[in-house]
């Protein structure tokens, strides 16, 4: 019951996006994917999450995605973009409700308010969608996707949340917000993968982290072993410090500390 | 953290309002059709009938061509092709994320007619046994054909891994559009004198030669259309978020679009085949429900389908009446009526992504 990608190869054009990259995400644990840009974060997560053509096996609660009808994925996962266009003037709560069409079992009428709610923006259902800003719009895409996967434990296995950057327009109180939205998901036995650019969020919130640069897996572990001055040097191309904060161990890094 | 904030009233529900449309809609498709089979050239009025069959009285030959020869076929031709016209526009603009996309602006008209001519002017080619077997449905069939191969062509051509461009959707529909035109041109120099008297009645875009004969031939394609067209709701609401996230939420996107390409291909060669060039019903009826009652598929197909009938049935009397007793081509009042709307909204969507 993971969510595991084995030698996942994905080729542009002429250029290899992904050359082999392997992972395991597990439920109960927020897996991150960090790396510099063009690394292949977002490919790697739009091959987990079925969308992109790549070769190479992904294996969701033990069954091939290859073999899995879009309606039977849409059950198990729940995948939130990087962005996303609008094209007809539907509303808040409208939108959210879209992310009930897969029709899953235990997924009722109300799940759609109470996820805008958990996003903060229960006010908002009856405004139009395309006069959000940007950070509102990011949450209640999220409220979508939560919508589609509200428990995340469904007749005993795990649900899985893939999310794409899912603090990248969001002020500070937001970006915890939604990572411990994250996290509950997985304390409640879900699975989460996201991408993730603030490596500081990454050590707070996410139980394993997968460091990606030029399509490959440079290190895969828990955040205290792999933001590493090291690793991370390697990966960005720039020199890195990794400090502890007074509280507990936990590793974080100062851009200050960086150079080229 | 205030996460679990007030949940407060409950929301809108545009979706019950949008059905609940539904019936008004049926209600005032009734009210147009009375007046469709009042009015006309001749001085025969329906309630006039009415009243004299209620009398027991029976009709006269004149009466009784008139309404069931004449009035009653143009009324049903009407309908259909009102409702195959609406929802092929409302069809294609979910299908191509934009309200702008329409089956008679963007060359699924103009292919559809390259069909309908090659079938007129080839059809005498054909041996009698496959004009025997195609029957009245051939020019409809054609019509279809020219239709899908267009609408196939313009995604193609116009959306790169799943988003569509708008401009290259329009650019390319009038490349599509003159194409076919000069294909049509060429047909007219083969076609014999009676075809040309077919081919010039037909390219008006009218109901007048309105028959019990092409409504049977019309009717079968726009009615399994409209069917196939009703089960796409939920499939295009996803899509409005792109083909991406439609596939995450379960849709089976390549299904969907095929269906979608084959119903607009369908209806919109039906009924141009029987009506000619009606514009911009595809665009306006669709374009005015997401204003009164939300931009919900489920709901906008079927009032889509009822409003463009109502809209070709009024369109249709304002034609036969404007210039009595002759007849004004139903194509012009439809763009009298629709190019200001499409202009109108143009200027309400400035900040239209156009890349």
């Amino acid at each position: 019951m993971s969510l595991i990608a084995e030698d996942i190869r994905v080729r542009f054009g002429r250029r290899d996006a992904l050359g082999g990259v392997s992972l395991t995400a597990r439920p109960g644990e927020v897996t991150a994917i960090v790396g510099p840009n063009g690394s292949g974060k977002s490919t790697l997560l739009g091959a987990l999450a079925g969308t992109l053509p790549f070769s190479g096996r992904v294996r969701l609660n033990g069954r091939a995605i290859g073999a899995m009808k879009p309606w039977e994925l849409a059950a198990e996962r729940a995948v939130l973009p990087q962005s996303c266009q609008l094209a007809f003037p539907f509303t808040v709560i409208e939108v959210v409700r879209i992310g009930l069409q897969a029709g899953t079992a235990g997924d009722r009428a109300e799940v759609p308010m109470q996820a805008l709610a958990r996003v903060g923006l229960a006010h908002c259902a009856d405004r139009p969608f395309q006069d959000l800003s940007g950070g509102e719009a990011q949450r209640v895409m999220l409220a979508r996707v939560l919508a589609q996967v509200w428990n995340p434990v469904q007749d005993g296995r795990p649900r899985w949340l893939l999310l794409d950057e899912p603090v990248s327009s969001l002020d500070i109180a937001h970006q915890l917000q939604v990572m411990e939205i994250a996290r509950d998901f997985a304390r409640a036995g879900g699975g989460v993968v996201t991408v993730m650019h603030d490596l500081n969020l990454t050590a707070l919130f996410c139980d394993r982290v997968a460091v990606l640069a030029g399509g490959r897996r440079l290190a895969l572990g828990r955040p205290g072993d792999v933001l590493c001055d090291e690793i991370l040097s390697r990966a960005y191309g720039c020199t890195m410090r990794v400090s502890a904060p007074p509280l507990g161990g936990v590793p974080y890094v100062l851009p200050h500390s960086a150079c080229l | 953290m205030a996460v679990m904030t007030e949940i407060g009233a409950p929301p809108r529900d545009r979706l019950s309002r949008a059905r609940a449309l539904h019936w008004a809609l049926a209600a005032a498709l009734v009210l147009a059709g009375l007046v469709s089979l009042e009015i006309g050239a001749a001085d025969v009025r329906f309630s006039t009938i009415l009243a004299r069959l209620a009398r027991g009285e029976a009709l006269g030959q004149m009466e009784r061509i008139v309404l069931f020869d004449i009035r009653l076929p143009r009324l049903a031709l009407g309908i259909l092709v009102g409702a195959a016209l609406a929802v092929s526009g409302a069809t294609m603009q979910g299908l191509f994320r934009n309200p702008l996309a329409d089956p008679g602006i963007v060359g699924v008209g103009a292919g559809a007619g390259l069909g309908a001519i090659l079938a007129i002017v080839l059809g005498a080619f054909l041996p009698v046994w496959a004009v025997a077997l195609a029957g009245n449905q051939l020019v409809p069939v054609a019509a279809f054909l020219g239709g899908w191969g267009s609408t196939l062509l313009l995604y193609r051509v116009s959306t790169r891994r799943g988003q569509t461009s708008v401009a290259t959707m329009l650019l390319a529909g009038i490349a599509l559009g003159a194409l076919a035109g000069a294909l049509s041109g060429i047909l007219v120099y083969l076609a014999d004198d009676r075809q040309l008297r077919d081919l010039t009645f037909w390219g008006l875009g009218s109901l007048a030669g309105a028959s019990w004969a092409k409504v049977m031939a019309a009717g079968p394609l726009i009615v399994i259309a409209m069917v196939a067209a009703m089960t796409l709701g939920r499939g295009l609401n996803a899509l409005a978020l792109g083909e991406a996230t439609a596939a995450q939420v379960g849709v089976d996107v390549q299904r969907m679009k095929s269906v979608a390409i084959l119903a607009v291909a369908a209806a919109t060669g039906a009924a141009v085949a029987v009506s000619g060039g009606i514009g911009f019903i595809g665009m306006v009826v669709p374009h005015l429900l997401r204003i009164a009652s939300g931009p919900d598929h489920r709901a906008l197909l079927p009032n889509a389908a009822l409003l463009g009938a109502i809209l070709l049935v009024l369109a249709d009397v304002v034609a036969r009446l404007v210039i009595a007793p002759a007849e004004l081509p139903i194509g012009i009042v439809t763009a009298v009526m629709g190019a200001p709307v499409f202009l109108w909204i143009l200027l309400r969507r400035r900040g239209i992504t156009i890349a």
